[in-house]
């Protein structure tokens, strides 16, 4: 590993300070650091900074009515490990656990997870599911951003020079499902996974779609099909197939665009069903 | 800094390292510097689980780990599992189950079901703890006496 300089700021004045002591690229954000090891490994151009989050107050989960708000620095086991998290948003749970693996999710966070925006990352589609915000502090400021306008892209963000996710911001409990395909079950990345959630309180669908690269999707169109809390199967079906014919997908080296085509129907067919069935029973 | 000294509290003993550089990955101090080669090194990605130490008690990946990330914790390998009543017991039911072939995954697989045993308590579910043990690879594939090592182990606890 190239050598680099490791700070560990203990205000978030000094982190964001930090962070402008060098041109992008030059400085990493070091969170859980399950995914930036491979950047400082040096295939690529490494960082010769490295400022780690470890010593900032992020790592919380706070409930507050209807309103869950994450520390971006606390573990993904430890949140997997609240109690109320399975009750208040069941498909968050099962996405946080189709990450890795336990000793990885000891260390890893979602503020890392969400300013990684890894293309086949298993939090962004539920998040987009469940109107997640991100809040960020920076050199002016906080600002507040909705998940579709922070992940922009593979691997890009609209995080501004200087910029760190202080949290992230659930709205109100949900029923939700996030349902994944993978060649092995554990520990292994999603070809297709699937996210979807049923607000009570504006009566409509969210759906989202990860593993198709460059990034997780909303499906406006599909949701538009699924008009109440238990939809006609025929209409579940029509959603299905509306969103597996019209999302551009690719082939690479973890899927077909065939197949993926087939698990994105699949799924999200079996996810709704699930998420509607769920909001029956109360939750 | 690039290097820096630091402490670490291993298998119950204070140690303190000096230049230890930031990039240094906590899988080679406890290999190299603390001479402590029953943590193994697979894939050096996070995929196996072979490096698998437990960081104040918490199961962890040594080898995505930045030794100074955990400066000033208390580190447990396979070698302190010696005094550990529950490192004691998995052990002997891997024993009993023949739950090693090349013994490669062995250190990886005791330490993370000790400290799920530790995180979930000793009744979890059999089916559970198997799930949670996803993040670790035996490469003779060997599963099936190793989950019979999780089961022997449930079946006696108290």
């Amino acid at each position: 590993m190239p050598p680099f300089v490791l700070v560990t700021p203990i205000t978030v004045e000094a982190a964001i300070a930090e962070l402008r002591t060098g041109a992008p690229g030059e400085v990493a954000v070091l969170a859980g650091g399950t995914d930036l090891m491979f950047d400082l490994d040096g295939a690529k151009a490494a960082p010769r900074r490295v400022v780690s989050l470890r010593r900032l107050p992020w790592r919380t989960a706070d409930w507050n009515g209807p309103v869950l708000t994450v520390g971006s620095t606390l573990s993904l086991r430890s949140l997997e490990r609240d109690p109320e998290l399975a009750k208040q948003h069941p498909g968050f749970l099962q996405a946080i656990r189709a990450v890795g693996s336990v000793q990885l999710r000891h260390r890893a966070t979602l503020g890392g997870n969400l300013g990684r925006a890894a293309p086949a990352s298993d939090l962004i589609p539920i998040l987009l599911a469940l109107d997640a915000e991100v809040d960020l502090v920076g050199p002016s400021g906080s600002r507040s951003l909705p998940v579709d306008q922070f992940v922009l892209g593979a691997r890009r963000t609209a995080l501004a020079s200087g910029e760190l996710i202080r949290s992230v911001r659930f709205p109100e409990p949900r029923p939700s499902t996030y349902l994944w395909q993978r060649v092995r079950p554990a520990n292994d990345i999603s070809q297709i996974a699937v996210a979807t959630a049923y607000s009570p309180s504006d009566g409509r669908w969210r759906l989202a779609v990860g593993g198709i690269p460059p990034r997780a999707l909303r499906l406006p169109e599909a949701e538009a099909m699924l008009r109440s809390s238990s939809p006609a199967d025929a209409d579940v079906r029509s959603a299905a197939d509306r969103a597996a014919r019209h999302l551009v997908i690719t082939t690479d080296r973890r899927a077909s665009e065939e197949y993926r085509r087939h698990l994105v129907g699949t799924l999200l067919e079996r996810a709704v069903r699930s998420t509607a069935t769920a909001s029956k029973g109360g939750r | 800094m690039t290097s820096a000294s630091l402490v670490l509290t291993v298998n119950g003993r204070p140690r303190p390292l000096e230049d230890v550089p930031s990039s240094e990955r906590l899988l080679d101090t406890v290999r190299w510097r603390f001479g402590l080669k029953g943590t193994k090194e697979g894939c050096r990605s996070g995929d196996c689980g072979a490096c698998t130490v437990l960081v104040d008690g918490v199961s962890t990946l040594s080898c995505l780990t930045l030794t100074h990330e955990v400066e000033g914790s208390s580190l447990t390998t396979i070698e302190g599992m010696a005094d550990d009543p529950v490192g004691r017991a998995v052990q002997e039911a891997f024993d009993r189950a023949g739950a090693l072939q090349c013994g490669y995954c062995t250190p990886g697989f005791v330490i993370a079901l000790v400290g799920l045993l530790r995180e979930r308590g000793q009744d979890a579910p059999v089916e559970e703890l198997l799930a949670d043990l996803g993040g670790n690879l035996c490469r003779c594939t060997g599963y099936v006496s190793i989950a019979r090592a999780v089961s022997l182990l449930q079946k006696e606890a108290p």
